[in-house]
């Protein structure tokens, strides 16, 4: 998708590419600042029928909905893991148990994107998912919330639908919603014990969220319904020249020298989470509003599409525009060199090469900068009705 | 999930309490997505769909540079002298109750597509819009029963939204008969729009109509049932659809008025009827 | 999505039996050492023009970890091409690339089918926007070529369970073993590029020995370490000092940046090594 093709012409390209590497504010097609996002609308718990559900809808009129689902399955024993406990060693099979109950399988989570015009197997669909999986399952604390007990685990299954066209590089409105849905995911109570087949309680208003929030009164705190950890959000930076620009529109993106997906997750405090039956059970106490410590996930080169569009024609080379004179031939010779070496100004050429690393850690830093984007898309995603 | 069926001669109220001519309660919107040429959200009961419409444009847009066939739906509608038709429908794996992933190429909605394409496109003016392609997306969030008559009415409302000249609406509802084929009841009434319980276990057909005439458009029984009973189950399948159609066109009438309103229209000439309070 | 063309083997395989050694107190201890010091890449074989009838091929071999027990990472690639689109396709000003990576069915412990799943679809995208980058494109409008690289071996270690060892590891490497041969497999074929790119690996390790000290390493192998943080896999094209495609995974504190930027250092360092190896290879085939 990101090398889809932007009908944009050379002279286009280039003017572009001229206002949005303008020092020291670049000049955006639809007049946003650089970190700005597109103004967007967001509901969460859109469907009864799925354990949690969002939907968020982007000024641009792009669209998307995903549903969580979940279902239990049973944990597969690695038979290994059995070979190693039938031997001896007094301690051996509990530190197994203990590791075993640290990580979650990566298999327990299964994400599924869906966008009109595409197969579901096309290269840039499974891109799309494999990043928001990575991101999901990169500190391994959302499989751990996913266990039951020591056979038996919740599998959740992300449908991703992007309902409109895809207008613009589908990533950030993908994974804001992915978010949201996660965060209005709820499971039925565990009403079993231990290791016991798993029995849940009926009753869907007891059901506990997968990412837990002290909305009650337990340790007489003020919150309201303040989440306690969230899942992580993807971003899409872009740079052109030396401008560093946020959630690109397609047009922005065909001219970008380098695009990044950068993946951030929210800190919770303490890491070791006793996991037990009691996953309702918030631990974060040291958690305060407004100061989060973010953490890196991921990243990932996006293709830009800029390599696969038209070059323009200097002056220089443009048989049709200089009189032919006697040494036409070797005028083209020169100029096909200059076209194939130099930049001439206000002419557009697609970049070629890669990305300066300075470039891509300027980049990652300016979206995990205190203050920065990554925390006011947080923030913001924070004020979203949780229903 | 075995139907009790008995319970029907007793009190002449169905599993969710309807009658046998009552509809489920049907709530649509039009231009639902600001980006989309024509876009829609049709809820019968709870079946849930929507629709984005783009076109009518090119055959092959950007969006679709380099990829013939991808993900391309059914097609009607000849290329050359007037527009192609292309349906595609993404069901969400959350729609159903267990969840169940259906691939784009699977049989059962490659039909689904094909049967709303051609009935679409013998209702829209395809012949004003030749070497194009009018391409319907729709998605479905959730399902009970009714789903192929759910996603007609969607694709048509979107159609309207798009503005693609049509003869009239293509107004679709369900219509079943009150005992199985096998209990072989004569007295059995027919039952109009049924949900997933009842179609599971009730012999049922889609019908779609054009407009408020008696022009059938789409008739899909897919059950064993006894000829005698057709011609009852079909009367209420096409009265169902005038009601249908009814709705339709107030919701249209409804989003006209307040788009008239609220002067992002203007009003058209030769709409006297159409009150602006 | 089942195959239907071919009669597969029973799903749920087994893995081959893992015997215990004699001296098994031994080998436990050595388990999670790292054979190498950090900052040294394995050896690797590379090697141009063996598949004949390709426009241009390679074949990688990168050694296997100094326990014997574990696989190293065998590559093959071919380009097909450039060549001409067909005429439905429409027009394009610069080559269009297509990239298949697979494994081979036995490449891997768990066995691969023989359609490509979303990793391998995934490794091929990575493959391509670094490839893309380091190829100058407009000089072939209207032509296509393709790269497949199959994974022969794909660098696992037998005796570690499947709980232990995280595949999506292993992935970094086997794409950075991609990004290498496939580059050399390029210049095989004749096509234009801006350099040579070569994939490099780095990773933010914990070691057994001590808990709590993480130290960065270059071309990790999963199995000779107690945990991986964190890893990133570069495409560098080192006369131009520049990056075509980068991948990072893992946790890192926000506050941990130098910790990024030196992880993505030795990344380059890493792919700089591979790249003198894909320069020698050219140089001799040349000469």
């Amino acid at each position: 998708m990101s090398s889809q093709h932007v009908l944009l012409s050379p002279a286009e390209l280039s003017y572009l590419h001229a206002s949005l590497s303008l020092q020291p504010l670049p000049l955006r097609p639809d007049g946003r600042s650089p970190t700005q996002f597109r103004p967007l609308v967001a509901e969460t718990g859109i469907l009864p029928g799925t354990n949690g559900s969002a939907r968020i809808c982007f000024a641009d009129g792009t669209e998307a909905i995903v549903g969580v689902k979940a279902e239990v399955e049973r944990t597969v024993q690695p038979f290994t893991q059995d070979t190693q406990t039938t031997q001896d060693e007094g301690e051996t099979p509990a530190e197994d148990e203990r590791r075993k109950e640290e990580v979650g399988g990566s298999d327990w989570v299964e994400m599924t994107v869906e966008i009109p015009g595409y197969r579901d197997d096309d290269p840039t669909t499974v891109f799309l998912g494999q990043m928001l999986q990575e991101a999901l399952l990169a500190d391994g604390e959302f499989t751990k919330r996913l266990r039951i007990n020591g056979r038996f685990h919740w599998k959740i299954y992300l449908d991703i639908l992007l309902i409109s066209p895809p207008l613009s590089y589908p990533l950030p409105l993908l994974s804001l919603t992915t978010h949201l849905a996660l965060l209005s995911a709820r499971l039925p109570r565990l009403k079993s014990e231990g290791d016991e087949d798993p029995l849940f309680d009926d009753d869907w208003a007891a059901s506990t969220y997968v990412y837990p929030r002290d909305n009650n009164k337990k340790d007489g705190k003020d919150g309201n319904n303040k989440v306690v950890a969230r899942p992580p959000v993807t971003l899409l930076v872009m740079a052109v020249g030396n401008n560093i620009i946020f959630d690109p529109a397609r047009e922005e993106l065909a001219v970008a020298d380098v695009a990044l997906a950068v993946s951030v997750g929210e800190e919770t405090t303490t890491t070791t989470t006793q996991t037990g039956g009691d996953d309702d059970v918030d631990m974060e106490e040291g958690s305060t509003p407004g100061k989060r410590r973010l953490r890196l996930l991921s990243v990932r080169t996006i293709d830009p599409p800029s390599r696969l569009t038209p070059p323009g024609v200097p002056n220089a080379t443009n048989t049709a525009y200089t009189a032919p004179t006697g040494t036409a031939e070797a005028k083209t010779q020169d100029g096909a060199r200059t076209l194939e070496t130099e930049r001439v100004e206000g002419v557009w050429k697609a970049p070629r090469g890669g990305a300066k690393v300075m470039v891509m850690a300027a980049l990652v830093a300016k979206v995990l900068e205190k203050g920065g984007v990554a925390d006011e898309v947080l923030d913001g995603l924070e004020a979203v009705d949780l229903g | 999930m075995p139907l009790d069926t008995s319970s029907y001669s007793l009190a002449l109220l169905r599993v969710d309490g309807r009658r046998w001519n009552e509809l489920r309660r049907i709530n649509a919107q039009i231009r639902t997505q600001a980006a989309a040429d024509g876009s829609s959200y049709l809820e019968m009961g709870h079946t849930k769909v929507m629709c984005v419409v783009t076109g009518p444009s090119e055959p092959f847009g950007p969006a679709r540079v380099g990829r013939t066939g991808a993900g391309a739906g059914a097609t009607a509608g000849a290329s050359g002298g007037e527009a192609g038709v292309v349906v595609s429908i993404v069901v969400a794996g959350f729609s159903s109750v267990d969840r169940k992933r259906r691939g784009r190429g699977d049989k059962r909605i490659q039909e689904l597509q094909s049967t709303i394409s051609s009935a679409l496109a013998a209702s829209l003016h395809t012949h004003l819009f030749p070497h194009s392609t009018i391409s319907i997306s729709l998605h479905v969030l959730s399902q009970d029963g009714s789903l192929l008559a759910a996603l007609i009415n969607a694709a048509t409302l979107a159609c309207v939204d798009a503005g693609i000249p049509m003869t009239d609406y293509v107004a679709a509802c369900t219509a079943g008969s009150t005992s199985t084929y096998a209990a072989n009841d004569e007295s059995a009434d027919p039952l109009l729009d049924l949900n997933h319980q009842e179609e599971q276990e009730l012999p049922g057909l889609t019908v779609a109509t054009l407009g408020d005439s008696d022009r059938v458009a789409v008739l899909v029984c897919e059950s064993r049932v006894q000829v005698s009973r057709l011609e009852g189950m079909l009367a209420v399948g096409v009265d169902g659809c005038k009601q249908v159609r009814a709705i339709l066109d107030r919701v249209v009438r409804d989003k006209g008025r307040k788009m008239v309103q609220e002067g992002t229209v203007q009003k058209g000439v030769g709409l006297e009827d159409m009150e602006v309070d | 999505m089942t195959d239907r063309r071919r009669i597969n083997g029973p799903v749920g395989a087994t893995f081959p039996p893992v015997f215990v050694y004699e001296g098994e107190d031994a080998v436990k201890e050595t388990k999670k050492t790292r054979s190498r010091p950090p900052n040294a890449i394995r050896k690797m074989y590379l090697k141009t023009g063996v598949t004949p009838s390709a426009s241009g091929s390679a074949y990688l071999e990168i050694e296997t970890s100094a326990k014997g027990s574990g696989s190293g990472l065998k590559l093959s690639c071919t380009v097909h091409g450039p060549r001409s689109l067909p005429r439905s396709t429409p027009f394009s000003p610069h080559i269009i690339l297509s990239t298949h990576v697979k494994y081979a069915p036995f490449a891997t412990r768990q066995r691969r089918g023989y359609l490509r799943d979303s990793t391998e679809r995934d490794l091929g995208t990575h493959l391509e926007t670094a490839l893309r980058g380091a190829i100058i494109a407009d000089r072939w409008p209207k032509s296509g070529v393709d790269i497949i690289i199959s994974i022969i071996e794909g660098d696992q270690d037998r005796e570690s369970s499947k709980a232990e060892g995280d595949e999506s590891w292993d992935m970094m490497n086997a794409l950075s073993g991609c990004i290498t041969v496939a580059s050399a497999a390029l210049a095989d074929a004749g096509i234009d590029c801006v350099d040579t790119v070569a994939g490099g690996v780095a990773a933010l390790v914990r070691n057994a020995a001590d808990d709590s000290v993480s130290n960065i390493v270059i071309d990790p192998v999963p199995s000779e370490h107690e945990k991986i943080l964190a890893a990133c896999c570069i495409a560098y094209l080192p006369t131009r000092d520049e990056v075509t495609n980068l991948w990072f995974k893992g946790d890192l504190g926000a506050s941990d940046m130098e910790l990024y930027t030196s992880l993505v250092e030795k990344g380059i360092q890493a792919s700089k090594y591979a790249n003198r190896v894909l320069v020698e290879c050219l140089g001799e085939t040349v000469g």
